[in-house]
């Protein structure tokens, strides 16, 4: 079952990550074609080469519907594969799978996948307020008939925050909980970020004693174990072998992928602790024929520090109950024993909306190609990338590996 | 409680929940193909797809499956609230509801403990959210937080009735012993509602659609509804009875002089409960009498950013 693992990421394109406030305003559609030529620039191919398309649908400043097909027509591509996914934090790893199971499939050979997350120019008729008013509710929907407008807004439950804060209470509960570990996620990504200029947190240290310090959000969650908004934007090109071939850079082969979902709110999960990580990993491990224990480097979608644990737990790099002492005993950096997040993750790196999670992707892709610079790992051929959608509601994991 | 909250709009297939709230009943959709209990309210089983579903009535006694404490407002209309005890309960029928708990201080909060239901009028309309509290925990049933109530609760607050020290005004220097850092306990309220803001915009001519129009404030202004004008705030401290704790006495006249500063720098949006609290600023004996500056400010209940600060300027004579 599942890939071959003939299919490859040959190239990628990230905006740095900067404060909306001052970061550049861009039609999505513009940002998309800025990204597609970067990233063809980076691989090594030309836009001929790109017969596939993969795009975000939700929050597409230009358009809600026919999102690619307006995409292809701006762009100038001729598609033989189209698709838009709607996964939240997940959509990038949902993004690199789709593609290469496209290319598997011989739909096509080189599929853009692309996430514009800057703030497009306002209008005549907008202004900065649009943004508070669009953020008024978060993710949540006010539709009427939507079963979170009538049984969680009015009680005050809603965005990501108290979601996940009511996970690691519940987690706490169940196993025990350490502050400290919790903070020491942040802290050494932290120092992963120390080594990556286009990191939002680079040349800026962290201490264990600043994070707990930091103002309490929604217990048991500080301020500095919360991702902060920043405008961004990222795509990788997903490519056949033989195009992987003729490309610039060691590819990085897709050959393990999972994607799991059972509900929005957590809520309604059967054990909230327990997350859709878990069956999303053991397959992707499944398809690769690896182990978590085979790995080389782990990028773990990390919204908050409590995502990152719970990750590194269903995902079966440690026993359940364990994540604690495992993140003690272990040096998180590019230096250490288990290198994780080693751009900085975007606890560190900043979360540019649903390009967020394209971070882990296109460092995992770094890595393996060589080019993480002064934070490359000495042996970098398998990784392990993990994305979270919602409140851990939809989450996805990749294998990833060298040729 | 702001009138912007957002309210449960009922749907054909949830209007019996709703509706039983309102009687100080929980009633939970069951199927009886399969014996499973559904919640949220839906029409079909999501364990096993059967349609023979039927409304029964539960006690709502039940668990903390977990919690938190939210110390900055999920929405600034929830400031209010804070900080807001949010928690998922699981009915011992099994299915789990996002609700919030009432009546309990922080640390008796623990998962696992054992809840039972407070139906909680929020609105004059009746609209009822249902909240846990401690099954131990010697509480109403059915207690009423609508902003009508909370008004009213304030008006009936005991620090208002407690005496006042007479201070004479050409008194020097007890009048500058007044002076103070510390802010006076909490006024009563007052509901600032359309129909206040209405009423000033007839009033003062400014009818300004952010103020006046609902339905395009609601889809265009950034505080998702209408907003008091900044003046109407700033007037309607004369109708908050604040406990300052001292009367001055022995003048023959009291000359409002204006403000030495005013501010607004934070909105009221429509439906918000307002009160202020207040400090004597200086004290300065002129030719002309004795001027006391208080320094008012005004807040959305539970907001810490207020939304009016007037430093005035009162002349005794």
């Amino acid at each position: 079952m599942g890939l071959k693992g003939h299919a490859a990421i040959v190239g990628a394109a990230q905006y740095r990550p900067e404060k909306y406030a001052t970061a550049p305003r861009m039609f999505h559609l513009e940002q998309v074609a800025d990204l597609a030529d970067r990233a063809l620039q980076d691989a090594g191919l030309k836009a001929s080469d790109l017969d596939g398309l993969v795009i975000n649908g939700p929050h597409f400043h230009e358009a809600s519907v026919f999102v690619p097909a307006m995409a292809a027509e701006y762009l100038g591509l001729r598609l033989n594969f189209a698709e838009v996914v709607d996964l939240g934090g997940t959509t990038s790893v949902g993004m690199v799978w789709r593609a290469a199971a496209a290319i598997e499939l011989g739909l096509c050979q080189a599929v853009l996948c692309v996430l514009p997350a800057r703030m497009a120019p306002f209008g005549p008729d907008e202004d900065p307020a649009w943004m508070a008013r669009a953020m008024r509710f978060g993710g949540h929907s006010t539709a009427f008939g939507a079963p979170e407008a009538e049984f969680d807004l009015p009680y005050g439950h809603m965005g990501q925050n108290t979601g996940y804060a009511m996970i690691a209470q519940r987690y706490a509960a169940r196993y025990g909980y350490d502050p400290v570990a919790m903070a020491k996620i942040a802290v050494d990504q932290r120092t992963n970020a120390l080594t990556n200029p286009d990191a939002m947190f680079f040349g800026k240290p962290l201490t264990v004693e600043e994070v707990l310090g930091s103002k309490m959000v929604a217990d048991p969650l500080h301020v500095l174990e919360i991702v902060m908004p920043v405008a961004g934007g990222a795509a990788v090109i997903v490519a056949s072998k033989e195009l992987a071939a003729r490309a610039r850079n060691r590819g990085a082969f897709v050959t393990g992928f999972g994607e799991h979902l059972a509900f929005k709110s957590p809520t309604y999960a059967a054990e909230m602790t327990e997350t859709p990580i878990g069956p999303a990993s053991r397959r992707a491990f499944e398809m690769a024929g690896l182990k978590p224990a085979d790995m080389d480097a782990a990028q773990i979608y990390d919204c908050y520090t409590i995502t990152a644990l719970l990750t590194l737990e269903d995902a079966g790099f440690c026993e359940k109950g364990e994540g604690m002492r495992f993140v003690r005993e272990h040096d998180l950096t590019w230096r250490g024993d288990f290198p994780m997040n080693t751009h900085g993750g975007q606890l560190s790196f900043g979360q540019s909306g649903s390009a967020g999670g394209m971070s882990q992707v296109i460092e995992a892709f770094t890595q393996l190609a060589g080019r993480a610079g002064d934070r490359q790992l000495k042996r970098c051929d398998r990784v392990y990338v993990s994305g979270t959608g919602g409140v851990m509601s939809e989450q996805g994991a990749l294998i990833l590996q060298g040729a | 409680m702001s009138m912007n909250k957002p309210m449960p709009a009922y749907t054909e297939i949830s209007r019996p929940f709703w509706s039983a709230l309102k009687e100080g009943k929980i009633v939970i959709p069951h199927c009886t193909a399969c014996g499973h209990w559904i919640f949220y309210p839906r029409r079909h089983c999501n364990r096993c797809f059967s349609h023979a579903v039927e409304w029964r009535e539960v006690s709502g006694a039940g668990q903390v499956y977990s919690y938190t404490i939210a110390r900055i407002p999920t929405l600034p209309d929830f400031a209010d609230e804070m900080p807001q005890k949010l928690a998922v309960v699981e009915l011992d029928e099994g299915v789990r509801i996002n609700t919030t708990l009432v009546g309990l201080a922080e640390d008796e909060i623990r998962v696992g403990m054992r809840v039972k239901p407070v139906f909680d009028t929020v609105r004059k309309d009746g609209t009822t959210l249902l909240r846990f509290t401690a099954a131990d925990k010697d509480m109403a049933t059915r207690i009423d937080s609508s902003p009508e109530a909370a008004v009213a609760a304030s008006e009936a607050c005991t620090t208002l009735a407690r005496p006042r020290r007479q201070v004479r005004f050409d008194d020097e220097a007890a009048m500058k012993a007044l002076v103070s850092d510390e802010y006076s306990e909490w006024s009563s309220q007052v509901l600032v509602d359309q129909a206040l803001i209405d009423e000033f915009v007839k009033l003062s001519g400014d009818d300004y659609w952010i103020h006046t129009d609902p339905d395009r404030a609601a889809k265009q202004s950034p505080f998702g509804g209408t907003i008091a004008h900044g003046a109407l705030v700033q007037i309607l401290q004369s109708r908050l009875r604040m406990p300052l704790g001292f009367e001055v006495v022995g003048f023959n006249n009291m000359v409002n002089y204006g403000s030495d500063r005013l501010r607004f720098p934070a909105p009221v949006p429509a439906g918000s409960r307002i009160h202020a609290r207040a400090r004597v600023k200086a004290v300065e004996r002129l030719a002309k009498g004795m001027q006391l500056t208080l320094e008012v400010t005004t807040h959305v209940v539970g907001n810490e950013r207020p939304s009016v600060i007037n430093e005035l300027v009162i002349l005794y004579m």
